[in-house]
């Protein structure tokens, strides 16, 4: 009971994000459905084309997600402990780690799409690198996304924009961030690893 | 809140073991599958804040992740009939 009192009523940043983060659950959620579904149909080939994706690229790609999520959360709690002056200087320090960690997840992503490409491969090569490419282009669109709003905050954080009292708009742009986090902590396996 | 990272790099790590080593098993696919939820869910409590929040906002994702790992372990594991 005492638990309930304490809990807070909304979730952090503009409630606007969210309907935005529960829109990209379900159109995700479809695809990593139909992803699986499909599979049953040819598995066989889902295992061997599977065969041809880059675990490796996949493997640090996680990671830096994860790492700049992390990353983003510590720009809020600076926000959130030190006086404005500290924080705009400490929270912009986090921010560009998790922007550059954004950015390089975009240039391995390039890299591993580039090989695909020199190899022939394409939307229309079979039905698992069909889902392959819809489903991790689709979500590199988003870290994209997810990298210049980034870059925004960053550049709000820096003149002294969010203050202790008000950092709604740093918690909506990082709700987005650990969003794309979050769908690819789903991708990773379920494309990469599962077989 | 590190200690929620080495998890996340910790699970991420076995993940990706298992798949580079080939040792994907029925086995390992329910532990895969588990530990997604676990990394989804630590990250939706501890990253995106939601561990404090009201319930009826702090379910929404561990509803959603249910749903999607429960629905890709069916199509994993229900036989497939000609």
């Amino acid at each position: 009971m005492i638990t309930n009192e304490i809990k807070k009523q909304h979730p952090p940043g503009d409630f606007g994000v969210w309907v935005i983060v529960y829109v990209e659950f379900i159109t995700f959620g479809l695809l990593f459905l139909g992803y699986a579904f499909s599979r049953r149909a040819d598995v066989e080939l889902f295992n061997q084309s599977q065969l041809l994706v880059d675990q490796r690229l996949g493997f640090v790609n996680t990671l830096i997600l994860i790492t700049s999520s992390f990353f983003v959360v510590k720009a809020i709690q600076a926000v959130k402990k030190f006086d404005t002056k500290k924080a705009s200087e400490v929270a912009s320090k986090w921010l560009l780690a998790a922007m550059a960690l954004g950015g390089t997840f975009l240039v391995v992503k390039m890299f591993e799409f580039t090989a695909k490409f020199e190899q022939g491969i394409n939307l229309s090569t079979n039905k698992f690198f069909m889902f392959y490419l819809l489903l991790t282009v689709f979500h590199f669109m988003h870290v994209l996304l997810g990298t210049v709003i980034l870059f925004n905050i960053r550049q709000k954080t820096k003149i002294g924009g969010y203050t202790q009292e008000d950092h709604v708009g740093m918690e909506s742009g990082a709700t987005y961030w650990h969003m794309v986090d979050l769908l690819w902590i789903v991708l990773f396996p379920l494309i990469y690893i599962i077989r | 809140m590190q200690y929620i990272w080495i998890v996340l790099v910790f699970l991420t790590l076995f993940a990706f073991l298992v798949g580079y080593l080939k040792l994907v098993s029925f086995a390992l696919i329910i532990v895969l599958l588990i530990t997604t939820f676990i990394k989804g869910q630590l990250v939706a409590d501890y990253f995106m804040d939601l561990k404090n929040v009201k319930n009826s906002y702090r379910f929404i994702p561990t509803i959603w992740l249910t749903f999607v790992i429960s629905m890709i372990a069916v199509a994993y594991f229900l036989p497939i009939t000609e």
